[in-house]
């Protein structure tokens, strides 16, 4: 059992295709939340802004994820790109949401509290609303971080590498083996992914979510 | 080029294996939701199991059917079912279980009895919750029943795995455009069907 996870594993090069998988997802999720916080923030400040900003959002976010791969053949290839592409453009709504929520249902009174303190709107910005909107912010990015595992995966069908690349060959060969070690391997390094985003999450509920 | 004939029997196999999968997860998922109301084991089973779920990547979902089950039009039904059975069980348990015990209280008071008020209280109210899920599935539907094409399940995705394997963009196109037309759709009608369904009280 040992021996046939090793073979396959080195057969398949998945020690490579691991690190292959990470980088792209690294890239990606850094993009997205780096374009969603600056996006949600964006809103804040221009709030007429935001009903057609998320119902655009809200729209990509229904496009099947292989169809939206179709769509970016001609503006980006196939690949590493399109890939990224297509992560960042479905990570972008959960966490400009999360982080526009956050912005503005921070409590008046606290609010109060800082104008009366003399602080100016950009410091209620950012030593109030930005603090009190990180749990919130950490949210978006756990459903952020799901769908990148997923698209990341699905990119292997479209030559970007990864471990999707592996779970491809063992359908088309219909090889139990390599499916079962690729997909168990995927599926429990999102698990992990997702586990570690949620205790962030909570600690970070834990420490300025109790306001 | 693709002519509109051959386009009509992908698009009929993908709204029958989409629509399939989530007429089986509602009829599954919805059940399953209110006994975990009356069973503390059962419910966290079902909660552990859902958040789990909902990390796997779906193509990982997709690719362990393979040697579980087997490939073709029912394999792919699993694996859309697999997915879109998670967030209706889920929605459907928090809107059922976070309404107000004074609601429930007074239906008690009143001598209905817990069949009525599962009827009557607890799923009226759920219903915004319950509809989310409803939504979210059919969407996910929609692009999983694309990649179960993979399996060979028919359906669009065959248009685009062929249209890849080609490289005809044409090919591909004339199966993605209806998929995204499909999801629009879908998002719309199930806007509307919640703007009617939810009770004048609640809105």
């Amino acid at each position: 059992m040992i021996d046939d996870i090793q073979t396959v594993w080195i057969r398949y090069n998945l020690t490579e295709r691991t690190i292959e998988h990470l980088q792209i997802f690294t890239i990606a999720l850094l993009l997205a939340i780096a374009i969603g916080v600056a996006t949600g923030l964006f809103l804040y400040r221009r709030r007429r802004y935001s009903p057609p900003v998320f119902s655009t959002l809200n729209a990509v976010q229904t496009f099947p994820d292989i169809a939206l791969l179709i769509l970016l053949i001609p503006l980006a290839g196939i690949g590493t790109v399109p890939t990224i592409i297509a992560c960042v453009l479905y990570s972008i709504l959960p966490i400009a949401r999360n982080t526009y929520t956050g912005l503005i249902s921070v409590s008046p009174e606290l609010l109060e509290v800082g104008r009366a303190m003399g602080l100016v709107e950009g410091d209620i910005l950012m030593k109030i609303r930005f603090p009190l909107a990180f749990p919130m912010i950490a949210g978006g990015i756990r459903i952020a971080i799901v769908f990148t595992m997923g698209i990341v995966t699905l990119g292997g069908i479209f030559g970007a590498g990864g471990l999707g690349a592996p779970l491809q060959t063992g359908i088309n060969l219909i090889r139990p083996d390599i499916i079962f070690v690729a997909g168990i391997w995927v599926g429990l390094l999102a698990v992990i992914l997702d586990g570690i985003a949620g205790g962030i999450e909570a600690e970070l509920k834990r420490r300025f979510g109790s306001w | 080029m693709v002519s509109l004939e051959l386009l009509g029997t992908p698009i009929l196999q993908h709204i029958i294996l989409a629509y399939t999968a989530l007429i089986a997860s509602i009829a599954l998922g919805i059940p399953l939701a209110i006994l975990a109301l009356y069973s503390r084991s059962l419910q966290r089973v079902v909660m552990v199991m859902a958040n789990l779920m909902q990390a796997i990547p779906t193509f990982a979902v997709v690719a362990f059917v393979v040697p579980l089950i087997g490939i073709g039009f029912w394999p792919a039904i699993i694996a859309i079912l697999l997915r879109a059975l998670l967030p209706i069980i889920k929605n459907t348990w928090v809107g059922l279980s976070s309404l107000d015990p004074a609601l429930i209280a007074s239906a008690e008071g009143i001598g209905l009895s817990q069949w009525e008020i599962i009827r009557y209280v607890r799923l009226p109210n759920a219903y915004p919750a319950i509809f989310a899920g409803v939504k979210f599935a059919a969407i996910l539907a929609n692009s999983v029943a694309i990649l179960t094409a993979i399996i060979g399940s028919g359906g669009l995705g065959t248009l685009i795995f062929e249209g890849l394997a080609g490289v005809n963009m044409i090919k591909m196109m004339s199966g993605a455009l209806p998929a995204i037309g499909i999801a629009l759709f879908l998002d719309t009608s199930f806007g509307w069907l919640e703007r009617r369904m939810v009770p004048p009280g609640m809105k």
